[in-house]
């Protein structure tokens, strides 16, 4: 038979050559044996100090274990690396939020003080930059998912104060109507967001199959989420970012890594030296940044989203920080050794980003710098006294609402209906092979 | 035409992707393969690699990208290639979806289906029958249909559905039973029973499978004289409770048959219903026909040891008759 020449075209899913993550190295492809990656790496700092378990005596002679850290703990605090791509304007809103997220946040701690709290808070405290500024590379159509410390990124993405604070109150008029807590909701409508849930790690897979979704309606959107050192040790997290780097599908995942997962240091969850590195294995890009450096969070951020948006497929970014409080406001935080919160306060985000832009840009005054935190707090307490508020949930709202029922939504492809094969075949009985008979 | 249990289901599927653009497929081996009993055979080619894919084995991203496509009103069928399987992606589908309209209001249409069931010597992992797991977690709509008629009809239901629904094929029907199926389009509700056989004097409650085994007893029984009611509750839940007062208040006697195991089985949850639907119109007590409490074994003569027999339910349904 005669050799046909067969039209053909690549799948425009998935079945992508595999690119090595386009980061090995070019120079070493004369020596075959010998593969290096390179991971880019945007801090102006690289901290270098290790945490270990060790066996203390006491004076009675008894043995306690503690967590000790070893390493150079004296080093300067770095600029900020000025961003490609913020201007003043946008800088400023960034601080804004991160303020917000930050008195939000001690407006919460009170509201526990005061008895007005169902359950625990949680906070963000030393990762207002992460969250704030990595949901601030989003455009409005894109999605999101925060994790339980993103409490700025629901601010960012149009979520009042009064909501979250609401959803720790358990208030009739929170986004889940007293059903859930913390940052657990979410708005498929109008500003994309996914609720998590407690488990970690589900939600890489569910954010990037927003992102199938998305795509077969014809749209590349950036499906941003988060998670953590500990988080990153489920399996589930290994499964959503492979099955968004083989549909080359546009995850921007932040892998914030704050050191302690609740008491357990981030030495007991992996061992290679900087989470980025797995980006290697999963064939995509993996960056590092300064998670208590706003502009470097952005960056890194606006970049993996401006990928995603050209259908290049998932970027892992991580962002090297410290949890600057307990796993939740019950927990003291008493194990964590006190030299790293020493080294970390003198890198609290809101203090760097504020001195960067009164004294080194000089983009805010004092004065300017005042009233805008003036401004803050006040629309914090305002959020606050609706929040408060707000009645208690009836108890029959309990039921219902389990099914969607008739009528309850009406669903459609949010963009549009995708396109079906024109190259129509007809339905055909098929005599397969049979598994198991 | 006539059609077998698999064929049935494999072109409810595909007039439902033919019909909306927003349908398409998703699992392990399901593309150029056509998955492993070959349900979604030659959709690769007639749907395109767009809609009909191909994933890593990792159930847990399946049924995650599956949730996430529906939050953007896509309908997605994501195919288990056994349901044993779906054990590795039970938090993405008990904490996740399950969940989800209840907690924060977003609908979550999509569909989780694959083949389920014993007597094909499938052994522990390839052979269970897990719709328990997802009957006791409320949010999921949990499907298990006994003919071809109704496996059409109820995966086209599944997929037209709004809420997520599991759908368990039993792969010893697929190319075991065979009948006539309009070719026009029909859905079968999510929730109604179906009498499989009017009787008066017992009845046998049950689903899938086992609506087979017990339309062979029934023959059996007919020689001794008694006359087998069969309810075949096609949905597993929500249970049609109606159903199953109906026909307890009709026969005032029963058995309820199921493949799984037996402890926390279905048959404890409808006994319940029937004590609280029709505590009076009893004439005996509730029989329960159900596998053993353990695994699944594979060796054939414990395979069939494990699992309920057409003799099983000969044997209480005279028991029962005589009490």
């Amino acid at each position: 038979m005669a050799n046909k020449k067969i039209k053909s075209k690549p799948s425009s899913n998935g079945n992508h050559p595999r690119n090595g993550s386009a980061r090995a190295n070019s120079k070493a492809s004369s020596n075959r044996n010998r593969r290096t990656y390179s991971i880019p790496d945007y801090r102006l700092e690289h901290p270098d100090f290790t945490v270990r378990q060790r066996v203390e005596k006491s004076r009675d002679g008894g043995e306690h274990v503690r967590y000790e850290v070893e390493g150079d703990l004296d080093t300067p605090v770095p600029p900020i690396r000025d961003s490609k791509y913020l201007d003043k304007k946008q800088c400023i809103e960034i601080y804004r939020w991160m303020l917000l997220n930050r008195k939000m946040e001690v407006a919460l701690e009170n509201l526990y003080k005061q008895g007005k709290v169902v359950g625990g808070v949680y906070f963000g405290l030393g990762q207002e930059a992460c969250s704030c500024a990595s949901a601030y590379g989003l455009d409005e159509d894109d999605w999101f998912a925060p994790m339980i410390r993103n409490q700025g990124s629901l601010l960012v993405r149009g979520f009042r104060a009064s909501d979250t604070m609401m959803q720790y109150m358990a208030k009739a008029d929170s986004p889940t109507k007293g059903r859930d807590g913390t940052s657990h909701f979410g708005d498929i409508e109008k500003r994309n967001m996914v609720s998590p849930i407690s488990m970690l790690g589900d939600l890489i897979p569910v954010l990037s199959g927003v992102a199938l979704g998305a795509r077969l309606q014809g749209r590349n959107l950036a499906v941003m989420t988060y998670i953590g050192d500990g988080g990153q040790s489920t399996g589930v997290t290994y499964e959503g970012i492979n099955f968004a780097a083989v549909q080359n599908l546009g995850l921007v995942l932040f892998v914030e890594s704050n050191l302690w997962a609740y008491s357990t240091p981030s030495e007991m969850q992996y061992r290679c030296k900087d989470l980025a590195e797995r980006a290697i294995g999963y064939g995509i890009p993996g960056v590092i940044v300064d998670g208590t450096d706003a502009c470097q969070v952005y960056d890194a951020a606006r970049e993996a989203v401006d990928r995603a948006h050209r259908g290049e497929g998932p970027t892992l970014i991580e962002a090297k920080m410290m949890r600057m409080k307990g796993h939740a406001i019950h927990d003291a935080a008493s194990y964590v050794p006190k030299a790293m919160f020493d080294f970390w306060k003198k890198r609290d985000p809101i203090a760097r980003f504020e001195n960067y832009l009164v004294k080194e840009k000089k983009w805010l005054t004092a004065k300017e710098n005042q009233a805008l935190i003036a401004e803050v707090e006040r629309i914090i307490e305002e959020e606050r006294e609706i929040a408060v508020n707000s009645p208690m949930p009836k108890p029959e709202s309990a039921e219902g609402g389990v099914f969607c029922e008739d009528g309850c939504h009406e669903i459609k492809p949010k963009y549009g209906m995708p396109k079906v094969r024109k190259s129509a075949g007809a339905y055909q009985q098929t005599e397969a092979a049979v598994h198991l008979q | 035409m006539q059609l077998t249990y698999l064929e049935a289901i494999r072109q409810g599927i595909w007039e439902e992707m033919d019909r909306d653009p927003s349908v398409f497929c998703l699992g392990e081996d399901i593309g150029i393969y056509g998955g492993a009993f070959k349900v979604t055979d030659g959709f690769i080619d007639r749907f395109g690699p767009e809609r009909v894919i191909d994933t890593p084995i990792a159930e847990s991203a399946i049924v995650g990208a599956a949730f996430g496509a529906s939050l953007t009103g896509m309908r997605p069928v994501a195919e288990f290639q056994f349901m044993d399987f779906i054990g590795c992606a039970f938090n993405q589908i008990s904490n996740m979806v399950a969940k989800t309209h209840y907690l924060w209001g977003a609908p979550a249409p999509l569909v989780l289906r694959g083949p389920s069931g014993g007597y094909v010597h499938g052994g522990p992992f390839h052979s269970q029958n897990p719709e328990m797991w997802f009957v006791h977690n409320p949010g999921l709509k949990v499907i298990c249909p006994a003919t071809p008629y109704d496996a059409k009809g109820l995966i086209k239901a599944a997929i037209r559905d709004n809420n997520p629904c599991i759908f368990f094929e039993h792969k010893y029907l697929y190319r075991r039973i065979k009948e006539e199926v309009p070719t026009q389009d029909y859905v079968v509700p999510i929730g109604k029973a179906r009498v499989a056989r009017e009787g008066r004097d017992l009845s046998i409650i049950t689903y899938a499978a086992m609506v087979h085994t017990a339309l062979e007893a029934a023959e059996v029984l007919k020689n001794d004289g008694i006359d087998l009611e069969i309810i075949d509750l096609r949905t597993v839940s929500p249970l049609d409770r109606e159903a199953i007062a109906e026909t307890v208040k009709k026969t005032n006697k029963v058995i309820i048959l199921h493949e799984h195991s037996r402890t926390g089985g279905l048959a404890g949850e409808i006994a319940a219903i029937i004590n609280e639907e029709a505590f009076d119109d009893l004439d005996g007590p509730i029989v329960r026909i159900a596998g053993l409490d353990s695994a699944i074994p594979f060796s054939p003569p414990q395979e069939l040891h494990y699992l309920p027999k057409m003799e099983d339910v000969v044997r209480e349904a005279r028991r029962l008759k005589a009490y």
